[in-house]
C-alpha cells in the first residue's frame, strides 16, 4: 500500500474486531508497508496503541490482537510464512505477489475523498519532458519505487519496465525526492494520489507538470487468508470495519486520517490488476 | 538542565490539551511531609541544582513549594515545568507520568501568561512536557503536532543552546517522528539538519549523538550505517563517562533500542 502511513495504521487497527474468536495467544495481524519511512519499533508501538482502541471499539477483550509490522517486502513474506495470519494489511503489489501462495482475498477497502481507487502520476519540471517515452534512460525517484514490479506491471500497465527503462532512485521520503526534482538532481518523480494532492502546498521553486497518469488503481485494504478464516469471519470483520467510522471514537481516527469509511470489497475490482500482474510473469 | 522526551512514533504522534482546570486540581500528588522550609528567594538561588542529579524527594519538595507559591519571578520561570518533566521521566507509572507532564504544561502556560514568553526555556519545557503527556494517545498527539512545532521553534529561536542544544534536539526529533509530508509535518531533511547542528554546537551531550544517529538511520537507512554506528558509539562513550544522574538509565535504554533497531546490539 502506498498511501500515507497513518491510514495504513488505521486500517491495521480497525482489523482487530475480527480476531475475537481466537482464544489464547493474541491473533497476529501482519502489516506490510514496503518503502515506508518508518522506524519499525515505533510503528509496532503505534500499531499496538491503535489495536487497543479497536479492541475497545469492537468489544473484543483487550490484547486480543498483536501486530507484526515490517517496511521490508522480503520480511513481509517471512512474516506471512511464519506467523500465518488470518488477516493482514499489505500493499497492492504484495497482495498480487502473495495471493496465490496464501489464498489471500480482499475484505475491505478504504474510501478516501469519495473514492476507493487512486491514480499514480509521474511529474517532471515543466517543459522538460512530454511523456514517459522521453524519460527513458533518465532518473526516476519516489517512495513507491520500493516495489518496482508493481510500478512496472500495474502503474505502467506493463508498458515500461522501471528497472530497465529508467535509472531508479527510490527514496524513503517523497519530499526529498521532490526537492531533488526541484533542484534538477532528479528528472522525474512518481507519486501516489495523496502525494500528488499535496504538491501545491509544498512551495517548490520550479513548477512541475504531469507527464504520465495511470489508470484507476484500487486502494488496497485488509486481506484475509481464505484457508485460515471462515466466510463468517470475513463477513464479521467487514461489518465491523464498515461501522467503525460511525463510532464516536472510531470516527475521530477516520477523520484524522481522511478516511470517510471502509467498504466491503467487490472482488471484481482487483481482477484487472491480477491480469496485469500475470501478463508478464 | 537536561531534558529528554521520547516523542513518539511513526507517524502517529502527539498531542492535545485536555481540559486540566487549575494547576493544583489535576496536579500529581506528591503527598509530602517533612520537606525543609523553603523560600522563593532560596529556591531561585538554588534552581540550577535541581535536575537529573537531584533526588526525587528534593524535586518533589521544590514542586510542592512551587504549587503554592505566588512569587512572580518563580511563576514566570521554567522551573516548575522543568521539575515536572524530570519527575515525569522518572515515573514508571504511565498515569502518574502523564499527570506530571500535564502539570508541567500548565506551569509553562502560566509562566508565559505571567511574563515568561520571551524565555526560550519556558517554551522548551512546555513542548517537552506536552510531547510526553500525549505520547500514548495518537489522536491527541496528532491534534497538537503544530503546537509542539510552534513551541519548539520558539524555544530554538530564543534559546537554541539551552540544555546543550535541547530545542534543536527535540525539534529535530519532532520532525523525525511526526507523520511525513504530505500527511504531516515530519521532514527527514529538517530533522537531519537540526540534529547535525545540535551535534556540532554541543558535541558533549550524548543524546545529540544518539538522536543524530537515529535520524541518519531512519532517513537514509543502510546508506549511512557506518556513520550511524560511529555517531552512536560517540554518544555511548559520553554517556558512560559522564555524570548524567537519573537520566543515565533512561538514556542507556534509548541507546540499546537503537542498537537493537540496527541489528547491532551491545554485548
Amino acid at each position: 500500500m502506498t498511501y500515507k502511513i497513518p491510514r495504513f495504521f488505521l486500517l491495521a487497527a480497525l482489523l482487530l474486531p475480527l480476531a475475537p474468536a481466537m482464544a489464547g495467544d493474541p491473533a497476529p495481524v501482519v502489516v506490510c508497508y514496503p518503502g515506508g519511512p518508518v522506524n519499525e519499533r515505533d510503528a509496532d508501538q503505534a500499531m499496538d496503541a491503535m489495536l487497543r482502541v479497536v479492541e475497545r471499539v469492537g468489544q473484543w477483550p483487550a490484547q486480543s490482537f498483536t501486530s507484526a509490522f515490517t517496511a521490508k517486502a522480503a520480511e513481509c513474506e517471512k512474516f506471512m510464512a511464519d506467523k500465518k495470519p488470518a488477516f493482514a494489511i499489505t500493499s497492492l503489489g504484495l497482495y498480487l505477489q502473495l495471493r496465490g501462495q496464501y489464498d489471500l482475498v480482499p475484505v475491505v477497502q478504504p474510501k478516501i475523498g469519495g473514492r476507493t481507487s487512486e491514480r499514480y502520476r509521474v511529474v517532471a519540471q515543466k517543459g522538460r519532458f512530454h511523456g514517459l517515452a522521453e524519460l527513458k534512460g533518465k532518473s526516476l525517484g519516489g517512495t513507491v519505487l520500493d516495489e518496482p514490479d508493481f510500478i512496472g506491471k500495474i502503474v505502467f500497465a506493463g508498458k515500461y519496465d522501471p528497472a530497465k527503462d529508467f535509472a531508479l532512485q527510490p527514496s524513503r521520503q517523497a519530499i526529498r525526492a521532490l526537492r531533488s526534482l526541484d533542484k534538477g538532481e532528479l528528472d522525474a518523480v512518481v507519486l501516489n494520489e495523496q502525494q500528488f494532492a499535496g504538491l501545491d502546498a509544498l512551495g517548490l521553486s520550479n513548477p512541475v507538470e504531469v507527464v504520465f497518469t495511470s489508470e484507476d488503481i484500487p486502494l488496497m485494504g485488509v486481506v484475509a487468508n481464505a484457508k485460515l478464516s471462515t466466510a463468517d469471519d470475513r463477513v464479521r470483520f467487514g461489518k465491523a470495519l464498515e461501522g467503525t467510522c460511525s463510532d464516536a471514537e472510531g470516527k475521530k481516527l477516520c477523520d484524522l486520517f481522511g478516511v470517510q469509511s471502509f467498504v466491503a470489497v467487490n472482488p471484481v475490482v482487483f481482477d484487472p490488476m491480477a491480469k496485469l500482474w500475470l501478463a508478464r510473469n | 538542565m537536561r531534558a529528554e522526551v521520547r516523542l513518539l512514533a511513526i507517524g502517529l504522534l502527539l498531542v492535545s490539551l485536555a481540559g486540566c482546570g487549575g494547576l493544583h486540581r489535576d496536579a500529581a500528588q506528591a503527598g509530602l511531609v517533612g520537606c525543609p522550609r523553603q523560600t522563593a528567594a532560596g529556591l531561585i538561588a538554588t534552581q540550577d541544582t535541581l535536575g537529573p542529579l537531584s533526588d526525587e524527594r528534593v524535586l518533589m519538595c521544590a514542586l510542592d513549594f512551587l504549587r503554592g507559591s505566588d512569587d512572580a519571578a518563580l511563576r514566570r520561570s521554567s522551573l516548575g515545568s522543568r521539575i515536572c518533566l524530570h519527575l515525569a521521566e522518572r515515573d514508571a507509572d504511565p498515569v502518574e507520568r502523564e499527570r506530571y507532564a500535564w502539570e508541567g504544561v500548565r506551569f509553562a502556560e502560566a509562566a508565559v501568561a505571567q511574563g515568561g514568553k520571551d524565555d526560550g526555556s519556558v517554551h522548551y519545557y512546555l513542548a517537552a512536557n506536552l510531547g510526553l503527556a500525549v505520547r500514548d494517545d495518537m489522536t491527541q498527539a496528532m491534534a497538537n503536532l503544530h503546537r509542539l512545532e510552534d513551541e519548539f521553534k520558539l524555544a530554538a529561536k530564543l534559546s537554541p543552546d539551552y540544555d546543550a542544544g535541547g530545542p534543536l534536539r527535540l525539534l529535530g526529533m519532532l520532525y523525525l517522528k511526526a507523520p511525513p509530508w504530505p500527511s504531516g509535518i515530519g521532514d527527514g531533511d529538517k530533522a537531519l539538519d537540526l540534529l547535525k547542528q545540535a551535534v556540532d554546537k554541543h558535541p558533549t551531550h550524548p543524546l545529540n549523538h544518539l538522536f543524530y544517529a537515529q535520524a541518519m538511520w531512519e532517513v537514509d537507512g543502510e546508506l549511512d550505517s557506518k556513520l550511524v554506528k560511529q555517531e552512536m558509539n560517540t554518544g555511548m562513550k559520553l554517556l558512560d563517562s559522564g555524570n548524567w544522574g537519573y537520566n543515565k538509565k533512561t538514556w542507556k535504554r534509548e541507546f540499546a533500542d537503537l542498537h537493537e533497531e540496527i541489528g547491532d546490539a551491545p554485548q
